[in-house]
């Protein structure tokens, strides 16, 4: 059987990593990969794990679906599809955007929708609160893969120009600077 | 993915701390263009420093917009031309700085430094035929930058080249009169001149570098000051040895930002990259000032009893920042306090905080001198150079750089306004005590001998 990745969902409290950590344990399955998260008290956790090579998928999901129903968690199970195309072999670079301003409906979506069209990865999205209550300090932090084949000239021309629209301060700057400042 | 406040800090220093890259500076070596004819050796200079820099301006302007971070000024420093031009006469001389302002305008850069001479030790026919030049070269051109050395720590002091520096800055200051005698802004005389720095006016490639390098500037007294102020606001506790770690990480940042800009830039030039000078170089904005920094360590302005000991923290703390970010660190890399340039400066000198004397006192423990001075028009020769003397002796003796960039405003007197414009900024004129004298030491001439402890050998 191919490795299987797991989402969890729900209200964050201690043992959660503890319970499906031993769950998969008692089902002989081999934890790749965890990565988990919490937006305002709510959790979200996503493990790729490789389970014994007879495993059925159905069996395999619902039997996770049971242990874990007591808990109040939902759980996802999916097969992971082989990448036949790593991401190290495509050439280039990452650039985060970051818009400042009042908070909107939409804001996202528009700003997605842009950096999508141009066929450019949004690799990680995240609000960033200064803290406060300054309405005008709304930060989005899109971390973005551009390829190399990508017209970056016109992407940040779509970018500033919808900004502008939206009366937003936009910020592009590649990866590597936040690095050199932060990371030693 | 980064954390919130990795990606809030960075965004604020560049967006509201004014931290930018302050020069990207391409240094020519021109010992290859040296020619008996004159107008050989302007071709040759003009041919290899085009070659050299005509992309100079658009690379640093795609790499500024890659990262966010404004290359603010892009410049060329070049051998110093009473080396490769020492066959020359002062008239040969003004024509060779003719060119390099052409040549300065051509590529599209501000100011071209090495019209320069290093004259420690003696002064050879091609440094004084330079010096004999100054006046009328940086009076009749906007971009080209002097500077000449006339004391190391190895060497001693020349007090001919002192005098005759004297004499040159008076006459430049006399040929700018209805400029508020801007020539001498452009215009440093040193002790221990780095052959590696970035910053104007001083900048020159020295005799044992590649054949062409880039060399950066990187600033930042606004990162340094916010960083400061939020540190305290959050706990008002921190003594002065916390403080001074935090400037450190800060000019380590700082640092970091400079040589990967710098790199980029060589890179793309195909040139050697060569330094980072991490100074705390100050503008006329608000929030950009060395002055600021004073404050935010508590004190009520530049100049007052402590100063001293607050710049020699801060420039301690920002050079051991420096060189924990890089291996590539020169130049001067310290603090500025040029008191035109720095907004917070000038006020505190008006308002009598700082004084001619003070300012003195304060150069011994940071990285340059009395920077951007305007002094009373009419101040003696002799004191103009003993002003310069004593500069020289500091940096000399405390085997530093030290350097003077006096400006004698021609029919001001102290406490009139001077106005230079851009980042030069503008001050009222300084009160300089006894400048009337005309004391025979400087005029004894001769050299100043070597301290003991240049004896390493």
């Amino acid at each position: 059987m191919n490795k299987v990745i797991i989402t969890v969902l729900g209200k964050d409290r201690p043992g959660i990593i503890s319970l499906i950590s031993n769950i998969l344990y008692e089902l002989d399955c081999n934890l790749e990969n965890a990565n988990q998260m919490i937006l305002q008290h709510q959790f979200a956790g996503f493990f790729i794990v490789d389970p014994p090579s007879n495993t059925d998928l159905e069996n395999f999901s619902q039997t996770l679906q049971r242990k874990i129903k007591m808990s109040g968690l939902t759980v996802h199970v999916d097969t992971v599809k082989a990448n036949t195309i790593s991401k190290e072999s495509i050439k280039g670079e990452t650039f985060l955007i970051t818009t400042i301003g009042p908070d909107q409906k939409g804001l996202v979506a528009r700003f997605s929708k842009i950096i999508s069209q141009h066929n450019a990865n949004i690799e990680n999205l995240k609000a960033v609160f200064k803290g406060g209550s300054d309405p005008t300090a709304n930060i989005m932090s899109y971390q973005v893969f551009i390829a190399i084949d990508i017209d970056t000239g016109k992407l940040f021309d779509s970018l500033r120009q919808k900004a502008k629209e939206l009366d937003l301060d936009i910020r592009i700057q590649h990866k590597n600077i936040f690095d050199a400042i932060n990371k030693i | 993915m980064f954390e919130d406040h990795e990606i809030i800090s960075t965004i604020e220093m560049v967006k509201n701390e004014n931290l930018d890259v302050r020069a990207v500076t391409l240094g020519i070596n021109l010992f290859d263009c040296i020619s008996h004819d004159l107008k050989v050796f302007k071709n040759n200079i003009r041919k290899k420093i085009i070659t050299h820099a005509e992309n100079l301006v658009d690379v640093c302007d795609t790499v500024g917009e890659k990262y966010g971070i404004h290359v603010v000024n892009k410049r060329i420093s070049i051998s110093p031309i009473a080396l490769v031009g020492g066959c020359f006469s002062s008239d040969q001389m003004v024509e060779i700085a003719h060119e390099l302002n052409d040549i300065a305008k051509k590529v599209n850069i501000d100011f071209i430094g090495g019209f320069s001479a290093l004259v420690e030790k003696g002064i050879a026919p091609g440094d004084q035929a330079l010096i004999d030049a100054l006046p009328r070269a940086l009076s009749q051109t906007e971009r080209v930058c002097a500077s000449v050395n006339v004391a190391t720590t190895r060497a001693g002091i020349n007090m001919d080249a002192v005098l005759a520096m004297a004499k040159a800055i008076k006459k430049a200051a006399a040929l700018t009169a209805n400029e508020d005698g801007l020539a001498c802004a452009k215009l440093c005389v040193f002790s221990n001149i780095p052959q590696d720095m970035p910053f104007m006016a001083g900048a020159y490639l020295g005799v044992g570098v590649a054949d062409a390098v880039i060399n950066v500037g990187v600033s930042g007294p606004g990162v340094v000051k916010r960083a400061i102020e939020r540190n305290l606001e959050k706990n008002p506790d921190l003594n002065l040895g916390h403080i001074a770690e935090i400037i450190k990480k800060t000019a380590c940042k700082v640092t970091r930002v400079g040589e990967l800009i710098g790199r980029e830039v060589a890179q793309n030039l195909n040139i050697q990259f060569g330094v980072v000078d991490l100074s705390l170089a100050p503008t006329p904005t608000v929030g950009d000032s060395i002055g600021e920094i004073f404050q935010a360590l508590g004190l009520t302005n530049i100049g007052v009893p402590g100063s001293t000991a607050a710049l020699a923290m801060l420039n301690d703390a920002v050079k051991k920042g420096g060189v924990f970010a890089s291996s590539h660190v020169g130049g001067l890399s310290g603090a500025f306090i040029p008191v035109s340039e720095d907004l917070n400066i000038a006020n505190a000198a008006d308002k009598g905080f700082l004084s001619i004397e003070k300012l003195e006192a304060m150069t011994s423990v940071c990285s340059v001198g009395l920077d951007m001075v305007p002094i009373p028009g009419d101040i003696t020769v002799e004191c103009l150079a003993g002003i310069i003397a004593d500069e020289m002796a500091i940096g000399m003796i405390n085997s530093k750089t030290t350097a003077t960039r006096l400006i004698p405003v021609p029919g001001k007197k102290a406490g009139d306004k001077v106005y230079f414009g851009g980042l030069l900024g503008e001050a009222r004129i300084m009160n300089v005590p006894n400048s009337c004298l005309c004391d025979q030491f400087v005029k004894y001439g001769g050299q100043i001998p070597a301290p003991i402890h240049s004896m390493k050998n």
